[in-house]
C-alpha cells in the first residue's frame, strides 16, 4: 500500500497525564456539563461549535480549522472495560493492548516487526523523546530514540566538537562487529553500531531541512518539528512517536489546560502546514491519544483521574468528522457514579490504523478482532 | 597488592554490592576475600546506615524520593549485600507501583526484604504472603471463602517458589483457599492529608477452614501450612537456586524458559540446592556458599549490568555521593530511561535481565549517562584516578607511556577485562597523544583532559556493560 | 514588657487546620505576616515553594494560588530551604542548606537579594538551617554542618558566633532550629544531641532542655523551637511526632500530639471525590488527627502554628493561658505536697 508512490507513515502523539476530554470536545448545550463543572468549565459563549451538541475548546482553534477543512476525525468515548485510574497502569494498557493481564510487548513494537522483519532500517521507528515508550518496545526490534535532533545520539554531553567526533569515532571502532566474541557481546556490538548509524544518518536531517513554517517555542512544537525534519529527510521512517506532557490537572486546570490546548493544536497545525509545503503530507496520518479522561465533576480547581477519553486521527487522507459516540452525560449512566463511560474500544482505532492505513493484519498485533471505523478517504 | 586479588575483590563488590571506589577495593582486599564475604553475609558486623540524616534530608513521599533514597542507600551503605539482597527479592517477588499506588506499602515491602531477605526462606514467604503491597498486587484481598481469587496462589507457586510444571491446577486452587481471609486494613486515602499505613489483617469470617489437598498432602491447611509444604520441595530449592545464579553469578535465560532450557551450570545449581537443604533454606548460608564458590569467582563479566547496577557503579566510580545532596532524583530517572524503574517492575515476572536490558534506546542512555558523569574532572573519583596515575601510590608515575596510560586506566576504573578491539582503540588514542605527563602544572593542563577522555571511553565500552 | 509572675493555664485547644496536599505539600516552616497573612514554606527533594495563604483559609480551592520565589539554584530561587522568617517590614528571608545562602523577598514576592558563601571559615556557611532575628535585626544563622551559630547583619556582614562539634555545653551536633526571645536569649535546637540549648545574647550557655527518648520532656531529633511572650518554650519534637511545651525555666508542662480536622479547602475538595470518601469510610481515622514529623513550631500572640510536615497541612492551636500576678499564685514550693487547699 503506497500513497503517491510513498509508504504510509504513522505519527503517534501521546498526551501524558490524562487529557480532560470533556473540556476538549465540549457538550456545550448539555446542562449536566455545567452542573458538574461549576469551576473548571468553558463558558458557553466561548466554545467553537461543531454542531448543536459539541464544540471544540476555544484554545484549540487551529485544530478546529483543520476539522472544518475535513482533516480531523474525532474518536469519541474511547476506552475499555474497568478503566484503570493509575497513570502507569493505564498507559501500559494503551501501550500493550493488555487490559487484563500485564503485558510487556508494545503494539507498535509488533507493528515495526511486521513492517521491517529483517531489521533493515534502524530508523523504521523513531521516538522523539528519551527512553523508549513501552508501545515501541518488543524484543529484537530496533527503535531509535531522539532526545534532541540538533544534538542527537551518543556522547551528547561532550560539547567540544573535535573531542566528540573523536569519541564517536572510537565508539564506532569499539562496537564494530566482533565475530566470535560471544552472542551477547556480538549483540551489544550490533546494537551499538545501530545506535551509531541511526544517529549518524539522523544528524543530516537538520541540514537538509528548510522551511517557512515557524513553529512555536514549546516542547510539542519542537518534537513535531523534529518529526517533520526526519520525515522530510526521507530516511524511511514509518512510525514516529512523541509525547506531550502535563495533562494531569488535579488543580489549576483553568490556567494550564488552555495553554496545552494552544500548544498542541498550534503544533499540529504547523506540522501539517510544513508537510504540505514540502509535498510530504499525503502519506502521513497522526493519531493523538491519552491514557484516560477525567472525572465528571470538577474539584473546585481541577479534575481527578477518570475514564472515557477521546482520540484524534488527523491527516490529508482522513475523512473528518465525529466517530463513535460521545459518552452519555446522564448521571444514571456514569461509571462508578462519577465518570464518563466508554463507548468504543481503543483497540478498534489501533486496528483501523493498522489495517486501513498501514495495510497490516491487526488481529495478532492488538490480540483480537475489534470494531473498526472508516475514517480514511478512498483514493 | 596483587592485581588478581584486586580484580577478584572488584568482582565480589560488583555482585554482592554496587561497585566500589578504588580505595574501598584496596581496603577490602587488604582484609582478605573470605573475611570480606563474612562481613557481607553478617551485615551487623559493619556500621549501619545513618538513618537520621536520610530522614532529615530525604523526607517526603513520592515515587521519586523513595526510589532516589533507595539508590542513595545502595551507594553509601557499608552493608551492601543487604541492599543487593533486597533488590534481588524485588526482582523475584516483583511488585509494581503501577498497580500498588500506595507507596508506603511498597517501601515497607522493600524494608521487609532488608529484614528477612537474609533469613530462612520459609519466614520470607510467610512475610511475603502477609505483605499488603503483595496482597493487593496479586488480588489476595479479593480472595475469600466461597469466592476464591487464585492470582496469589498461582504466582506463589509459579513465580515465587517452585516454577511452572511442578504442581497441578488443583494444587493452585487448594493453595488459594488456604490464603483466603489474608488481607490488609484500609489505609486513610492520600487525599487530602497524606498517606497512612496499611497493615496485614486476618479475617476469620473470610477464611476457608475446610480440608484441602496440596501436593499430595491433606489437612485443614492455612497459608502457613502451604508454605511449610512448599519449602520442603526440591523444585523450590532448584527454582530459587537458579534465580540466585541468574542474579549473582551469570545470566540465564528468562524465567519462562526454565522448564525447557537446563541451567548452564547444573553442578552449581546442585551445590546451591544442597546448601538449601543442609541449612533449612538459610539465605545467609546460601549466599556465603555462593560467594566463596569457584563458579562465582570464575564468573567475572558474565552478566549484563542491570540499569541500577550500571548507574550505581558509575556513581561509585565518580565518588561524589557520600552524603545527601539535592537533585538525586536524576539518578532514578536515569535507570528508568535505561529500562528499570525501581519499585515498578513491568510485570509480576519482574524485569527481563541479561541481554534484554539492552536495546538501542537503553544502550544510548547507558553510555550518555556514564560519559556525562565521568566527564567531570573535579569528581573525587576522577581526581583519585589522576592522583594515582601521577605516581602517588601503586606503580603510577608522573610520565606514562601510552601503553601504561591505557593499562593503568583500565585497572583503576575496574579492573576491567577488555577485548582486543577495545584495547586497540584505547591504545591508539593513547598513542595519538604520546607520553602522558602529569609532572608539571602546564603539562597537567593537557594531560588531565586526556585521562578524562580515556575514562569516558572505558565506561562507553561494551565490556563496561558487564558486571 | 515584663513577663507575668505566673500563668493560669486554662487550656490550649486545637483551633483549626490550614492547607492540604497540592496546596501545602510538605510544609516545614511558616512565617506569620500582618493582617493574617501566612507564608508557608514547603519542600520535598526536587520541589519547593512558599505558599502565600491566609489564616482565614480560603473559602474554596482557588486558581489564584500565590507563591514567592521558586525551586532552583538561580537568582530568587531556593533548592533546600529550611526556615522562613520576616523582618519588621515583612520582608521575607529564607535559609537554603543546599546553596549555603540566605535569600530575601519582599512580601509581594519581589526578589531582594541573597548572601552567603560556602565554606568552614568564619562567616562562611555549610548547610545553614535555622535563622532568627535578634532585637537589633541582626540574623542568627544555625550553620548546621559546621556545628555552630553565627551572627550576621541583615545584609550578610559577619558579626560573630559560637559553638563547635560535640555534646558538651555550647557544643552542637548538626543543630537545626533557632529562636530569640524578647529578652534577647537565644535557643538553639541541637538536633543530633536531642536537646535545646539556651544562651544569652553573647553566646554564654544558660541551660539545656531535653535528653534522648520518647517520655515527657524527652526529645527524638527535634527540629524547631519557639518562645512565646510568657517565656514558654515550644519544641518541635520531630522524631516523636509531637510538640512539647516547657516553661521558661525549662520544666516540662505538656505536649501536643495533633487534633487535626479537615481544613476548609480539604472539605471542599473531598465533596467532589466519591471514591476517596468511600475509602475514608472504610478506614480507621484516628491516625489522621496526629502530627507527623513536625519540623518547626511558631507562636504569634495566642496562636501556635505547627507545620505538620508529612500530613501536608498546618495545625493551629489557641493559647488560653491567663497571666497571674504575685497575689494570684503563691511562691514557688521546693517540694511536691499532698496538702490540697
Amino acid at each position: 500500500m503506497t500513497i503517491n508512490g510513498k509508504d504510509p507513515v504513522l505519527v503517534v502523539v501521546q498526551l501524558t497525564g490524562g487529557n480532560d476530554f470533556m473540556n476538549t470536545i465540549i457538550p456545550y448545550n448539555n446542562p449536566v456539563y455545567y452542573d458538574s463543572r461549576p469551576t473548571v468549565v468553558i463558558p458557553q459563549d466561548q466554545v467553537l461549535p461543531i454542531d448543536d451538541d459539541l464544540a471544540f475548546n476555544p484554545n484549540a482553534a487551529p485544530l478546529k480549522e483543520m476539522y472544518d477543512a475535513g482533516k480531523v476525525a474525532v474518536v469519541q468515548g474511547i476506552g475499555y472495560a474497568n478503566s484503570s485510574r493509575s497513570h502507569f497502569r493505564a498507559m501500559d494498557i494503551w501501550h500493550t493492548c493488555e487490559p487484563v493481564k500485564v503485558g510487556t510487548e508494545g503494539w507498535l513494537g509488533r507493528t515495526i516487526r511486521e513492517i521491517d522483519p529483517q531489521k533493515e532500517n534502524v530508523l523504521t521507528a523513531v521516538n522523539i523523546g528519551r527512553g523508549l515508550p513501552r508501545a515501541l518496545s518488543a524484543p529484537g526490534v530496533p527503535v531509535t530514540s531522539v532526545g534532541d535532533l540538533d544534538n542527537v545520539g551518543l556522547m551528547t554531553s561532550i560539547e567540544e566538537r573535535e573531542r566528540r567526533d573523536k569519541a564517536l569515532d572510537m565508539f564506532k571502532k569499539m562496537y564494530a562487529p566482533a565475530i566470535g566474541s560471544g552472542a551477547v557481546m556480538e549483540y551489544l556490538a550490533q546494537t551499538g553500531s545501530d545506535v551509531y548509524t541511526g544517529a549518524d544518518v539522523l544528524k543530516q536531517a537538520p541540514a537538509m531541512y528548510e522551511s517557512d513554517v515557524e513553529y512555536a517555542d514549546n516542547s510539542i512544537a519542537k518534537s513535531l518539528k523534529d518529526v517533520a525534519r526526519t520525515h522530510m529527510a526521507g530516511l524511511g521512517t514509518r512510525i514516529f512517536y512523541t509525547s506531550h506532557g502535563g495533562y494531569d490537572h488535579h488543580a489549576n486546570e483553568l490556567k494550564s489546560h488552555p495553554q496545552l490546548m494552544r500548544e498542541l493544536s498550534g503544533a499540529i497545525s504547523d506540522f501539517f502546514d510544513d508537510l504540505r509545503a514540502h509535498d510530504a503530507a499525503e502519506e502521513v496520518t497522526m493519531l493523538v491519544f491519552t491514557e484516560f479522561g477525567r472525572r465528571m465533576r470538577d474539584n473546585g480547581s481541577g479534575t481527578d483521574h477518570g475514564s472515557g477519553g477521546g482520540a484524534f486521527l488527523i491527516g490529508e487522507r482522513v475523512n473528518g468528522g465525529l466517530y463513535s459516540e460521545y459518552p452519555s452525560l446522564d448521571p444514571a449512566r456514569w461509571l462508578n457514579g462519577e465518570d464518563l463511560d466508554w463507548t468504543y474500544d481503543f483497540r478498534g482505532i489501533y486496528s483501523t490504523v493498522l489495517d486501513q492505513w498501514l495495510g497490516l493484519d491487526p488481529v495478532p498485533i492488538v490480540d483480537g478482532q475489534f470494531e473498526q471505523l472508516k475514517p480514511f478517504a478512498r483514493g | 597488592m596483587a592485581k588478581s586479588d584486586l580484580a577478584l575483590m572488584a568482582h565480589l563488590l560488583r555482585r554482592a554490592g554496587f561497585g566500589a571506589t578504588r580505595d574501598e577495593i584496596e581496603e577490602y582486599a587488604e582484609k582478605g576475600y573470605e573475611d570480606v564475604v563474612e562481613d557481607l553475609v553478617n551485615p551487623e558486623r559493619c556500621p549501619p546506615l545513618d538513618e537520621d540524616i536520610i530522614s532529615r534530608y530525604y523526607d517526603g513521599e513520592n515515587h521519586v524520593i523513595w526510589t532516589s533514597t533507595w539508590m542513595y542507600r545502595m551507594i553509601v551503605t557499608r552493608r551492601p549485600l543487604v541492599e543487593k539482597m533486597a533488590l534481588f527479592w524485588h526482582h523475584v517477588f516483583a511488585t509494581g507501583a503501577g498497580k500498588v499506588e500506595h507507596g508506603p506499602s511498597m517501601i515497607n515491602q522493600i524494608q521487609m526484604f532488608r529484614k528477612h531477605g537474609f533469613g530462612d526462606f520459609r519466614t520470607l514467604l510467610v512475610e511475603l504472603s502477609r505483605d499488603p503491597a503483595m496482597i493487593f498486587w496479586l488480588d489476595n484481598n479479593e480472595n475469600r471463602l466461597g469466592e476464591p481469587n487464585e492470582n496469589y496462589g498461582r504466582e506463589l507457586l509459579e513465580l515465587f517458589s517452585m516454577g511452572a510444571g511442578n504442581y497441578s491446577e488443583d494444587d493452585i486452587k487448594n493453595a488459594s483457599r488456604a490464603f483466603t481471609g489474608w488481607t490488609f486494613t484500609q489505609p486513610i486515602p492520600l487525599y487530602p492529608q497524606g498517606h497512612h499505613p496499611s497493615e496485614f489483617v486476618f479475617k476469620p469470617q473470610e477464611h476457608d477452614y475446610g480440608p484441602k489437598t496440596f501436593l499430595g498432602e491433606s489437612g485443614n491447611f492455612d497459608g502457613e501450612d502451604i508454605i511449610d509444604i512448599i519449602v520442603r520441595q526440591e523444585a523450590t530449592a532448584r527454582f530459587i537456586a537458579r534465580h540466585l545464579y541468574n542474579f549473582y553469578v551469570a545470566d540465564e535465560p528468562q524465567v519462562p524458559a526454565w522448564p525447557i532450557e537446563p541451567p548452564q551450570d547444573q553442578e552449581a545449581i546442585d551445590a546451591i540446592v544442597q546448601t538449601y537443604f543442609d541449612t533449612g533454606g538459610d539465605m545467609r548460608a546460601i549466599m556465603r556458599m555462593i560467594l566463596l564458590s569457584d563458579f562465582f569467582k570464575e564468573a567475572r563479566f558474565k552478566k549484563v549490568k542491570s540499569p541500577t547496577e550500571l548507574v550505581t557503579g558509575v556513581l561509585k566510580l565518580g565518588g561524589s555521593i557520600t552524603a545527601p545532596q539535592p537533585g538525586i532524583g536524576r539518578y532514578q530517572a536515569a535507570t528508568g530511561l535505561m529500562g528499570q524503574q525501581l519499585l515498578n517492575p513491568p510485570t509480576v515476572e519482574g524485569w527481563h535481565t541479561g541481554r534484554e536490558w539492552i536495546d538501542g534506546g537503553t544502550l544510548n542512555e547507558r553510555i550518555n549517562f556514564a560519559v556525562e558523569h565521568i566527564g567531570d574532572a573535579e569528581k573525587p573519583g576522577v581526581q583519585e584516578i589522576i592522583r594515582r596515575l601521577g605516581g602517588n601510590g601503586d606503580g603510577g608515575s608522573a610520565r606514562l607511556s601510552p601503553e601504561d596510560f591505557t593499562e593503568r586506566c583500565l585497572t583503576l576504573a575496574g579492573p576491567l577485562d577488555v577485548g582486543e578491539q577495545t584495547r586497540q582503540t584505547l591504545l591508539d588514542y593513547a598513542r595519538s597523544g604520546g607520553t602522558l605527563d602529569l609532572s608539571a602544572p602546564e603539562e597537567r593542563g593537557k594531560s588531565v583532559p586526556r585521562v578524562v577522555h580515556m575514562l569516558q571511553m572505558i565506561v562507553s565500552s561494551k565490556e563496561y556493560q558487564f558486571a | 514588657m515584663g513577663r507575668p509572675y505566673g500563668l493560669l493555664r486554662a487550656g490550649y485547644p486545637y483551633l483549626k487546620t490550614l492547607g492540604m496536599r497540592r496546596i501545602t505539600n510538605f510544609p516545614l516552616d511558616i512565617a506569620i505576616g500582618d493582617e493574617g497573612r501566612l507564608y508557608i514554606l514547603c519542600r520535598n527533594d526536587g520541589a519547593a515553594l512558599i505558599r502565600v495563604w491566609s489564616i482565614d483559609d480560603a473559602e474554596r480551592l482557588t486558581d489564584d494560588l500565590v507563591g514567592i520565589g521558586s525551586y532552583g539554584s538561580g537568582e530568587g530561587q531556593y533548592t533546600w530551604p529550611v526556615n522562613i522568617i520576616r523582618d519588621a517590614d515583612e520582608n521575607l528571608y529564607v535559609s537554603d542548606e543546599a546553596l549555603h545562602r540566605i535569600v530575601s523577598f519582599s512580601r509581594e514576592g519581589e526578589y531582594i537579594g541573597s548572601w552567603g558563601e560556602a565554606g568552614e571559615a568564619e562567616g562562611q556557611l555549610n548547610g545553614p538551617a535555622g535563622i532568627a532575628f535578634d532585637a537589633d535585626e541582626n540574623m542568627l544563622v544555625v550553620d548546621s554542618l559546621n556545628h555552630r551559630v553565627q551572627k550576621f547583619s541583615r545584609e550578610g556582614e559577619f558579626i560573630g558566633g559560637w559553638g563547635s562539634f560535640g555534646d558538651g555545653p555550647g557544643e552542637f551536633d548538626m543543630p537545626w532550629g533557632v529562636t530569640v526571645d524578647e529578652l534577647g536569649y537565644v535557643y538553639v535546637v541541637d538536633w543530633r544531641n536531642d536537646r535545646v540549648q539556651k544562651f544569652d545574647s553573647d553566646g554564654e550557655f544558660v541551660f539545656e532542655i531535653g535528653s534522648s527518648g520518647d517520655g515527657p520532656g524527652e526529645l527524638n531529633r527535634p527540629a524547631g523551637v519557639a518562645v512565646d511572650r510568657f517565656g514558654d518554650i515550644y519544641v518541635a519534637d520531630t522524631g516523636n511526632n509531637r510538640v512539647q511545651l516547657f516553661n521558661e525555666h525549662g520544666r516540662y508542662v505538656q505536649r501536643f500530639i495533633g487534633d487535626s480536622t479537615l481544613s476548609r479547602v480539604a472539605r471542599d475538595y473531598m465533596l467532589t471525590n466519591a471514591y476517596p470518601n468511600r475509602l475514608r469510610d472504610m478506614a480507621d481515622l484516628e491516625g489522621e488527627k496526629r502530627l507527623r514529623a513536625p519540623k518547626n513550631v511558631r507562636v504569634d500572640d495566642d496562636l501556635m502554628f505547627v507545620p505538620d510536615y508529612r500530613s501536608y497541612r498546618v495545625q493551629v492551636y489557641k493559647n488560653e493561658a491567663i497571666p497571674l500576678d504575685e497575689h494570684q499564685i503563691s511562691e514557688p514550693l521546693r517540694a511536691p505536697t499532698l496538702a490540697t487547699v
